[in-house]
C-alpha cells in the first residue's frame, strides 16, 4: 500500500530508517552500558559489591585509595601500618615476626591525616580492633590547614570507606574501574601480574642497582646549598605563642586512638625524611614542629603508645646516600626501620641514636 | 544536576522522557510533567532557590495579566524593575557594596547572598517578554505554557536565551508528531557531540587553565606558559559553553522542541562583528533587540552609535558577572567593535586570513581579562604573552591542537541537524555515536562532574 504513492513511500522508508537509527543508538548505548556494568559487578575489582562473588582478588592496581579497603575487608591482617609514602616501604614481613602479628601496610602516597583516620575507622567497622597499629607520622599531622584540606587533589573515594556497601554501586560505572576489572580478569588468565602484594606492600622506588647519587642529590637539595646552617639565635616560642598554635589533625589522631581498645599496641613513629626536608634548626618552623611533636607525644603517652622519632638529624637523615630524594629513603634503610620497629622501638629502647624514643608505654 | 552526569543521563532524562511520552496525548499533562521535571532539575542544586524562580515567573505573568486587564503600562514597568531588582540583589549587591567601600573607605554590612544558578538567563527571558508586551509584540499566554517557557530544563540554567514566541507555540505540538524517530536520532547525536566536547576536551583543558591562571596571580609566567594559559582557556570556554548548548538542543529535540542556535564556529570569524554574529548568538540577539537598537543603534548618528555600542558591551560584560574584569572585557569588545566598524567603513577589506588573525588575537586577549580574577593576574599573563624572550614550557599541546581542530571543524548544532536531516540514516553511525557516548559516560564516572563555566553567569 505504501508503495503506491512515491512521496509517501519515501517518507515511510525515511521514517523506518530513522527508527532503525534511533533504536540502534538506544540499543548500543543501553546494551553496552548494561554489559559493562554487569562485568564490573561480577568481577567486583574493589570487593565492594554487596553480593560479591567469592574469589581471590589480587591487587592489580596501585590506586591505593581504591584498592586498600578490600585488604581491610579480607580480615586476614591483625596489624596495620598507615602513613604517607614515607611509610610505604615498611615491609610487613619484617614486622610480623617481631610483633607476632600479620601486618598489612596500608600507607598511601600523600595520605592525609583525615584519610588515615578513615582507613582505621573502616578497619574497626569491618574487622574489629587491630591488635597492632603503626602510624608513620609526617608533616600532614602538623599541618595548620589539615581540617580544611582533608584530601589530596587526587580525591578520596569516601563511598568505599562508609558504612554502606549498597551506595558503592553508584560509583562503579567508570573507565578506571573497568580497567581494573579488565586487569583482574587478565590476571585470572595469567596475562597480568599483581601490582601490590596481598598485604598492600609494594616497592615504589627504582631497583637499587639504578641508584645514582648525583641524580639523587639533585632531588634532595633541589638546587639549594648542600648544608644545613642552624639559625642563630634560635626562635623560642613564648608560652602564649605555643598555646595559639593549632594542629587540627591531632584531633583526628586523638579520635583514631580513642576508638581503639587498650589491648591494641600502638606505635607512633616520625618517619626519617632527609634533613633537607626537615625545618632548619633554630627557625620558627622548627619551633612549631617541636611543639607539634610535643603534643603528639602527649597524645601517645595518654594512650600508652610508643612514640619514636626518626625525623631528626642523624646518621640516617644527614647522609645523601640513604635517599632517592629528600622524602624517600632507600630499601636498606627501609629494612632497618622495619627491624627497629619490630625490635627496640616496640620495646621502647633507643639504640644507635638514629631515632629517639619520645614516649614508651608503662607496662 | 549536570547534563553530563551519570545521574542525569541514566536516570533523570530517561525518567522524564518516559513520563512525558506516557502522557503525551494531553497537552496539559505533558506540560505539567515537563514543569515538574524542570523544577526538580533546578531544585537538585539548591531547593532554596525554587521559590525565587517560581516567584519571578508567577509575578511577571500576573503583572502582564494586570496590564492586559487595565491597559496601563505601569504593571509591565514594575515587572521589569522587579526582575532587575532580583538580578541586582542576588548578583550585583555584593559587588556594589565592595565598590562603595573602596570609594568611601566605609565598612558596610555584607549580604552573604548566594547566587542562584541561572538567574541571569531566566531574568532576561522574563524581561524580554515584558518589553515585548510594551511593544505590543507579545500576547497573554496561559500560565502553564508561560511557566514552562521560562523553566523548561534544557535551557533553564545557561540558555540559549529563548524568546517566548520561539518556544511557547511549540508546546502545543504533539511530540509524537511525524518525525519523532528522526528527532530522537538527531537529538542523540547532537547530545553526544556536546557530551564528548565537554568531557573529553573542555574538562581536560580546565586544570591547565586553572593552574596557570592561579599561578599568574602569585608569580610571573613565562611566554610559553602565558600562551598556554590563554589558549587553554580560550578553547575551554568555547568547548564548555557550546557543549552545553548542544546538549540542551539535543535534549530539547527529544522532547519535540527546537531551541535556537547559540554558536556558529566563532573562532573562524574574520572580523569582530562576525565573531559576535557567531558567539553566544541568543545573548547577542537579546542585547541587539532590547538594548542596542533602543539606544539608537547605528542609525541615529555617530555619537549615538558609539554610545549605544559602548553601553551595550559594558552591560554585556556586567551580565557575565559582578566584577571589573567582566566590565573591562565588555568595553574591550565595545572598542573593538567600533574600530572594526570604522575600518569596514574605510572600504579597504582586509584579506580573510589577516582578518581572522587580528580577530582571534583580539578575542584571546579579551578572554585573558575575562578569566583573570584581578587586574594583576591579567597584566601578568598579557605581559608574558608579549615577551617571547622568556621561553618556558607548554603543557597539553596535543589537547589544545585537538581542541582547536574540533572548534574549527565540528559544525554547530543546527548545522549538524540540517546535515543529518539531509542524509540517509545509517545504523553504523548510530552505533558509533552511541559508543562515543558510552566512552564519555565511563570517563565522567571517574570523578565528580565538572560544572559548566556559564552556570556562574
Amino acid at each position: 500500500m505504501h508503495g503506491t504513492t512515491p512521496g509517501k513511500g519515501d517518507a515511510t522508508q525515511e521514517t523506518c530508517g530513522w527508527r532503525r537509527f534511533s533504536a540502534t543508538f538506544a540499543g548500543v548505548f543501553a546494551g553496552g552500558l548494561a554489559v559493562i556494568y554487569l562485568l564490573i559487578l561480577l568481577i567486583d575489582p574493589y570487593r565492594s559489591v554487596p553480593f560479591s562473588l567469592p574469589m581471590e582478588r589480587p591487587i592489580v592496581s596501585i590506586s591505593q585509595r581504591y584498592m586498600y579497603p578490600q585488604i581491610v575487608r579480607s580480615g586476614r591482617y591483625d596489624g596495620v601500618v598507615v602513613g604517607s609514602s614515607t611509610a610505604r616501604l615498611i615491609d610487613p614481613e619484617i614486622l610480623n615476626p617481631g610483633f607476632g602479628r600479620r601486618f598489612a601496610n596500608l600507607s598511601m602516597d600523600s595520605m592525609t591525616a583525615w584519610e588515615q583516620q578513615q582507613l582505621v575507622s573502616l578497619y574497626l567497622r569491618e574487622v574489629g580492633a587491630p591488635k597492632a597499629l603503626i602510624v608513620g607520622l609526617d608533616t600532614v599531622w602538623c599541618a595548620q590547614n589539615a581540617d580544611r584540606v582533608r584530601i589530596t587533589p587526587a580525591g578520596f573515594p569516601e563511598w568505599l570507606y562508609d558504612t554502606s556497601r549498597w551506595n558503592d554501586l553508584l560509583y562503579l560505572l567508570n573507565s578506571a574501574t573497568l580497567e581494573i576489572a579488565g586487569r583482574l580478569a587478565a590476571n585470572k588468565l595469567g596475562l597480568y601480574r599483581e601490582r601490590l602484594r596481598a598485604d598492600g606492600f609494594g616497592v615504589f622506588v627504582p631497583p637499587e642497582e639504578q641508584y645514582d647519587l648525583k641524580r639523587a642529590q639533585g632531588h634532595i637539595w633541589q638546587g639549594r646549598a648542600r648544608e644545613i646552617v642552624p639559625q642563630e639565635p634560635a626562635v623560642v616560642l613564648s608560652e602564649a605563642e605555643r598555646k595559639e598554635l593549632r594542629f587540627p589533625a591531632l584531633a583526628y589522631l586523638e579520635d583514631m586512638l580513642a576508638a581503639l581498645p587498650s589491648g591494641t599496641e600502638v606505635v607512633l613513629a616520625f618517619m626519617p625524611v632527609h634533613v633537607a626536608a626537615q625545618p632548619v634548626p633554630g627557625t620558627r618552623g622548627a619551633a612549631i614542629e617541636a611543639e607539634c611533636k610535643a603534643r603528639i607525644t602527649a597524645i601517645g603517652k595518654s594512650r600508652n603508645a610508643v612514640v619514636a622519632d626518626w625525623r631528626i638529624p642523624t646518621g640516617i637523615t644527614t647522609k645523601d646516600t640513604n635517599y632517592w630524594d629528600n622524602l624517600h629513603y632507600r630499601l636498606p634503610i627501609a629494612h632497618r626501620i622495619a627491624s627497629d620497629l619490630a625490635g627496640p622501638i616496640r620495646a621502647g629502647r633507643e639504640t644507635d641514636g638514629s631515632f629517639r624514643i619520645l614516649s614508651s608505654p608503662q607496662r | 544536576m549536570l547534563f553530563q552526569s551519570q545521574i542525569f543521563i541514566l536516570i533523570f532524562l530517561p525518567a522524564a522522557l518516559s513520563l512525558y511520552y506516557a502522557v503525551a496525548g494531553s497537552a496539559a499533562a505533558r506540560q505539567w510533567v515537563l514543569i515538574g521535571a524542570s523544577l526538580f532539575f533546578y531544585g537538585w542544586w539548591d531547593a532554596r532557590f525554587l521559590p525565587l524562580l517560581v516567584g519571578q515567573v508567577t509575578i511577571t505573568w500576573l503583572l502582564a495579566l494586570l496590564h492586559e486587564r487595565i491597559g496601563a503600562r505601569w504593571p509591565l514597568m514594575l515587572g521589569v524593575v522587579l526582575n532587575l531588582a532580583s538580578l541586582g540583589t542576588f548578583k550585583y549587591a555584593e559587588f556594589l557594596i565592595l565598590n562603595v567601600e573602596a570609594v568611601t573607605g566605609l565598612t558596610l554590612p555584607r549580604t552573604e547572598i548566594v547566587l542562584p544558578i541561572g538567574i541571569s538567563f531566566f531574568s532576561f527571558q522574563l524581561i524580554s517578554y515584558l518589553v515585548d508586551r510594551m511593544r505590543g509584540d507579545a500576547p497573554i499566554y496561559p500560565y502553564r505554557p508561560f511557566a514552562l517557557f521560562v523553566t523548561v530544563f534544557p535551557h533553564l540554567i545557561a540558555g540559549p536565551i529563548v524568546r517566548h514566541n520561539e518556544l511557547i507555540p511549540q508546546f502545543a505540538l504533539d511530540p509524537r508528531r511525524d518525525g519523532l524517530a528522526q528527532r530522537f536520532g538527531i537529538g542523540f547525536v547532537i547530545f553526544t557531540v556536546g557530551f564528548a566536547k565537554k568531557v573529553l576536551l573542555a574538562d581536560k583543558l580546565a586544570p591547565i587553565a586553572d593552574g596557570l591562571f592561579q599561578r599568574a596571580g602569585q608569580a610571573t609566567l613565562t611566554f610559553a606558559e602565558s600562551w598556554n594559559a590563554a589558549l587553554a582557556f580560550t578553547f575551554q570556554l568555547f568547548l564548555d559553553f557550546s557543549a552545553y548548548t548542544e546538549m540542551a538542543i539535543g535534549i530539547a529535540l527529544m522532547f519535540g522542541l527546537i531551541l535556537p542556535e547559540n554558536f556558529r564556529r566563532p573562532y573562524l570569524a574574520t572580523s569582530l562583528r562576525d565573531f559576535w554574529r557567531r558567539w553566544h548568538i541568543s545573548l547577542s540577539n537579546f542585547l541587539r533587540d532590547y538594548l542596542y537598537i533602543p539606544l539608537g543603534g547605528s542609525r541615529s548618528g555617530p555619537a549615538r552609535f558609539v554610545l549605544a555600542t559602548l553601553v551595550t558591551m559594558f552591560l554585556c560584560g556586567l551580565w557575565h558577572g559582578a566584577g571589573w574584569n567582566f566590565i573591562i572585557w565588555g568595553l574591550w569588545h565595545g572598542v573593538g567593535l567600533l574600530t572594526c566598524h570604522a575600518w569596514q567603513k574605510l572600504g579597504r577589506p582586509m584579506p580573510a586570513v589577516a582578518g581572522w588573525a587580528v580577530t582571534i588575537l583580539f578575542v584571546i586577549v579579551g578572554w585573558v581579562m575575562f578569566r583573570a580574577l584581578d587586574f594583576d593576574t591579567a597584566r601578568n599573563v598579557l605581559t608574558a604573552m608579549a615577551s617571547p624572550a622568556m621561553g618556558g614550557s607548554f603543557a597539553g599541546g596535543g589537547l589544545i591542537v585537538a581542541s582547536a581542530l574540533v572548534s574549527a571543524l565540528v559544525p554547530s548544532a543546527h548545522e549538524i541537524r540540517a546535515r543529518l536531516e539531509a542524509m540517509t540514516p545509517q545504523p553504523w553511525f548510530a552505533a558509533a555515536a552511541a559508543s562515543l557516548s558510552i566512552y564519555c559516560i565511563l570517563e565522567v564516572g571517574r570523578g565528580a562532574p565538572v560544572n559548566f563555566i556559564y552556570f556562574q553567569f
